[in-house]
């Protein structure tokens, strides 16, 4: 067997994402030093969880992680994708966490994937499951990805520390590449979509952040409907919780989108988590929730902060032609992903800062990825 | 003149490295992360004392926007709440009015003019 030359990696920051790109670009990764000074050293469980999920996923893949966890060797195999497939996500990060690397893995399976999530649906940390309907995938559709087989469904919501929520996702396959766009026009917002949601608490709690939010946003257009998820019994999860999603829809067809959630932290990963602090009311959070929508749209951007990484990876995933995109600022996670893409995939953009506007251009050739295990086929 | 126009477009061309240079680092292509491997230059101390306390500050330092530091949390989802506005105020709001249908479309126009000319 010939030998493997492993790319060499330090740390633990944005594995989720090496290990998509590594999956991508078929090239095998060694990270060392993964958390190795911390008190608990070595892989998170979501992030272990997210290894058996590639495991799951795909064909021929090699994971390797030594005895503290603190060094992984990851050689990548086959995207296969599948129906029926099933993924306990647990409780250390919510569902978010792993649909961002899963879709875009999905799209360049051998066959459709559908697959059944458990865990945690909204969460203050990554972009909830609403998020994901309403913001990230419609950008998917922008790239050229079919729109008939791409959804996610939510049988059932489960908010922290408990969880209890089931979501399904389906990604279609490209049978060839995605489509480099230009996508340069903001528009102007023309309506505001949103739903709130409370699991195992008073439906009262979503009437007062919706009032809350619609009070900001009435002076400014009259189209805007949050809708109420109200979740009882078996669908609510094993946690109390209530949160809300706002999806901001301009007339070039841009979606901009924030959320939140309330709920208590988990216990017995800190030790430090005596002081139970109290959750924020739902007045409070209605505004706030309006407020950094308001922040989103005037910062500019044909997507929002959060999907600043998908963009990017999307348009270095394009066959070569030139994709030309607009954001807002660069956040820490986007200027992350531009290196890791650069590192990779050896796709390097030309940001260039719009003064006028306050936004940044950027611009690259893409790599030209090719669905090739649809071709084994 | 001639002579001029090669200035401006050599300060057009400094200036938009800028923001790449945040990104990609000051030197060439060269990836900074995927290193070669290091031998630990204090390994000569390690006899003197076998036992070393692990600084607890050091691995809870903010996640600095550099994102140099090795070992920062995972997520993708930025929410501002420094940039946070009283979007009550009147005048505050007034100020997006031109982002939204309710405002001056030409205003909105111009935004996406501006960006076609500069460019190529």
């Amino acid at each position: 067997m010939g030998k493997i030359s492993y790319m060499k990696l330090k740390g633990s920051q944005n594995l989720r994402q090496r290990l998509l790109l590594a999956t991508l670009s078929s090239t095998p990764i060694l990270i060392e030093d993964i958390r190795a000074d911390a008190t608990w050293p070595g892989l998170l469980p979501h992030e272990v969880s997210f290894l058996r999920l590639l495991e799951t996923v795909s064909d021929d893949c090699h994971v390797e992680i030594n005895e503290t966890g603190t060094k992984l060797k990851y050689k990548p195999g086959i995207v296969m994708g599948g129906r029926y497939l099933e993924h306990d996500c647990g409780l250390s990060r919510s569902i978010g966490y792993f649909l961002e690397p899963l879709i875009v893995l999905g799209l360049f399976g051998k066959k459709p994937l559908s697959i059944k999530l458990k865990g945690i649906t909204n969460d203050p940390k990554d972009p909830s499951v609403d998020t994901f309907r309403s913001a990230t995938l419609p950008l998917l559709k922008r790239f050229g990805v079919p729109s008939e087989g791409l959804e996610l469904k939510i049988e059932s919501r489960g908010v922290a520390p408990k969880g209890g929520g089931e979501v399904t996702l389906s990604v279609p396959i490209i049978h060839n590449s995605l489509k480099a766009v230009t996508w340069t026009d903001e528009g102007m917002v023309k309506r505001i979509r949103g739903i709130s949601f409370s699991t195992r608490v008073s439906v009262q709690f979503e009437n007062t952040m919706i009032h809350a939010a619609r009070g900001i946003f009435n002076r400014l257009l009259p189209d805007v409907h949050i809708y109420t998820d109200h979740k009882a019994g078996a669908q609510a999860g094993n946690s109390p919780g209530y949160g809300i999603s706002l999806v901001a829809e301009t007339t070039s067809g841009c979606f901009v989108s924030v959320d939140t959630t309330i709920s208590y932290t988990r216990g017995n990963d800190d030790m430090d988590i005596d002081e139970r602090k109290e959750l924020m009311p739902p007045e409070e959070v209605g505004e706030e929730i309006a407020s950094l929508l308001l922040g989103e749209i005037e910062q500019g951007g044909v997507i929002d902060s959060t999907h600043q990484g998908l963009l990017f990876l999307l348009c270095a995933l394009c066959p070569q032609d030139i994709s030309k995109v607009r954001v807002g600022k660069l956040v820490p996670y986007g200027i992350q992903t531009l290196r890791n893409i650069r590192d990779f995939l050896g796709v390097k953009f030309v940001i260039k800062p719009e003064p006028a506007t306050g936004t940044v251009m950027l611009k690259c050739i893409g790599c030209g990825l090719k669905n090739l295990s649809r071709k084994l086929s | 003149s001639k002579w001029k126009e090669s200035l401006v477009e050599r300060t057009i061309s400094r200036k938009t490295t800028n923001l790449m240079q945040l990104v990609y680092g000051k030197s060439e292509t060269k990836p900074d992360d995927s290193s070669h491997e290091d031998i630990d230059a204090d390994a000569s101390d390690e006899d003197d004392e076998f036992f070393k306390p692990k600084s607890e500050g050091n691995k809870k330092s903010s996640k600095g926007l550099e994102g140099d530091e090795v070992n920062t949390d995972d997520s993708s989802k930025f929410t501002n709440y420094a940039s946070i506005k009283d979007w009550k105020d009147g005048e505050i709001i007034e100020s997006i009015r031109d982002r939204f249908v309710t405002g001056d479309w030409s205003k909105a126009a111009q935004r996406g003019k501006a960006a076609d000319n500069d460019n190529d």
